[in-house]
């Protein structure tokens, strides 16, 4: 799993080091550190760390590693990478069918996130409606295009996808 | 090398006038000129084994509305009539057949000749059985102005990225369509978009191969087919027009940053003609009549062109190209 923690460490030599040590003896893996010596509370500076660790048991050994050398976790979370994917679906369609559609989709597919726009209707009673999904796996973006595709064939709607 | 050259119309006049003004560039490179030995349009056709005026073939055909004095109704019959190396292909192409183009070139190999053409329906009809001809009978059968005019992709991928392992290749094929989203992007509603790309000569009065993007597909098995080893026909890909997309589409696609473009897409287990949303500032992203093309490949990454797609000069350009290919292999 990839975490993301904000920790406050003693603004003292060694501090910083001492803080990241921890992360290896988990066996965990570094994705990136940023230090902001700006952000000072009570001597303590501020060091925003992400990183990878098998799983919960060892993020769970590692903040108590932590806890022992004085880090103040501020804040911790997990994070995911995710694969955004833009979609406009044309056609007779409603607000409450693309909803719809979006809830068996979830189903089907990690979605991590999803924002729905539409148009009002046109001359031809037409309605757009523009979808941006963010998925969890990679192949889950081809499941989801499949999904959507074949609905838009049987739905009569013009499919367009992004790149 | 002698040349005879099968459809006068835009292209074909567009091919005479730039054989005559790179005239010096054959001599300093071959010590020798391209002579066109022989000329036909849908009706007439002209030849002279000495070599024929490419610039007065071009005033003949734009006073009198014909290339020659002669009439035929068999047109192999007046490839027969004088010797060439090389036919140019450059008459109307026929999605459905092949029509006239298709027999012309299977005629001009079978008689081992090498041809150059720019006529899309023949290859992406029976492009297996004629690269096969062309093997058999060691002719050349070259053809980038079949796909994106003057955007040289053929060539580019078989010559300066023969090594690479081509993973996929999106691009823009169609300039008519390209030139129809881009209006709509402005405020314009497709049925007038439609009608002034007629009007300024871009779309024909029959838009349909353009505009429900059979032409775009054809490109796409024509690159499937020549840069990916497949074999491959129109049936094979997935095709979705431009007709369906409406301004309100386009509205919403612009309020995210995006354009609507028809793309053809050709990878290994991708073959498909769709309008597909484009980030601003993407390649992919072009306005107006422009082609543009982004090749994956596996050392260099992503590779991107563009070049006008369509026009005489442009497509007499990337015949031009094929012309001294031929000729360098012949070692002339």
């Amino acid at each position: 799993m990839i975490v993301n923690a904000e920790l406050y460490v003693k603004d003292l030599p060694g501090r910083l080091v001492g803080s990241l040590e921890p992360i290896s003896m988990v066996d965990g893996n570094i994705k990136g550190v940023v230090h902001d010596r700006e952000q000072i509370v009570n001597n303590r500076i501020s060091l925003n760390v992400t990183f990878e660790v098998e799983d919960s048991t060892r993020l769970k050994e590692l903040e108590e590693i932590w806890k022992a050398r004085d880090v103040i976790i501020s804040s911790i979370d997990s994070v995911y990478k995710t694969y955004p994917m833009e979609y406009l679906l044309i056609g007779n369609l409603t607000a409450a069918y693309i909803e719809n559609l979006m809830e068996e989709a979830a189903k089907r597919v990690k979605v991590a996130a999803i924002d729905m726009r539409y148009s009002s209707k046109d001359l031809h009673d037409d309605r757009t409606a523009m979808i941006s999904v963010k998925v969890r796996e990679k192949e889950d973006i081809e499941k989801l295009d499949a999904f959507l595709r074949t609905a838009c064939k049987e739905g009569n709607m013009t499919y367009v996808r992004g790149l | 090398m002698r040349v005879f050259i099968a459809g006068f119309g835009t292209v074909g006049q567009g091919v005479a006038e730039v054989i005559a003004s790179r005239e010096e560039f054959f001599l300093k490179r071959y010590c020798k000129k391209i002579q066109i030995v022989g000329v036909m349009d849908s009706t007439t056709y002209v030849t002279d084994s000495e070599g024929l005026d490419p610039l007065g073939l071009v005033s003949v055909k734009k006073e009198t509305g014909k290339v020659g004095k002669e009439t035929y109704t068999d047109a192999l019959k007046v490839l027969d009539s004088v010797e060439y190396d090389t036919l140019i292909e450059v008459s109307p192409t026929d999605y459905d057949t092949g029509g006239q183009g298709l027999k012309n070139i299977v005629h001009a190999l079978e008689c081992k000749k090498d041809v150059v053409t720019t006529n899309k329906g023949p290859l992406a009809i029976k492009f297996g059985e004629l690269i096969s001809l062309a093997k058999k009978n060691k002719c050349k059968l070259k053809f980038e102005g079949t796909v994106a005019g003057a955007m040289p992709i053929i060539n580019l991928c078989h010559d300066n990225l023969i090594g690479e392992n081509i993973h996929s290749i999106r691009g823009i094929l169609n300039g008519t369509c390209n030139y129809i989203l881009s209006k709509m992007d402005s405020g314009q509603p497709f049925d007038q978009a439609l009608k002034e790309a007629q009007q300024l000569g871009y779309a024909e009065t029959d838009p349909s191969g353009d505009v429900e993007g059979y032409d775009s597909a054809c490109k796409v098995v024509i690159l499937a087919n020549s840069l990916f080893d497949r074999n491959v026909t129109l049936s094979d890909v997935s095709i979705t027009g431009i007709t369906g997309i409406t301004e309100e589409a386009i509205s919403l696609a612009k309020s995210r940053d995006m354009v609507i473009r028809l793309i053809g897409e050709v990878g290994e287990d991708v073959l498909e003609v769709a309008p597909r949303l484009v980030p601003k500032g993407h390649p992919l992203s072009v306005s107006g009549t422009l082609n543009a093309a982004q090749i994956q490949s596996d050392l260099a990454g992503p590779i991107a062109i563009s070049g006008r797609g369509a026009g005489k000069t442009e497509t007499a350009s990337a015949v031009l190209s094929d012309l001294i290919s031929v000729m360098d292999d012949r070692k002339e």
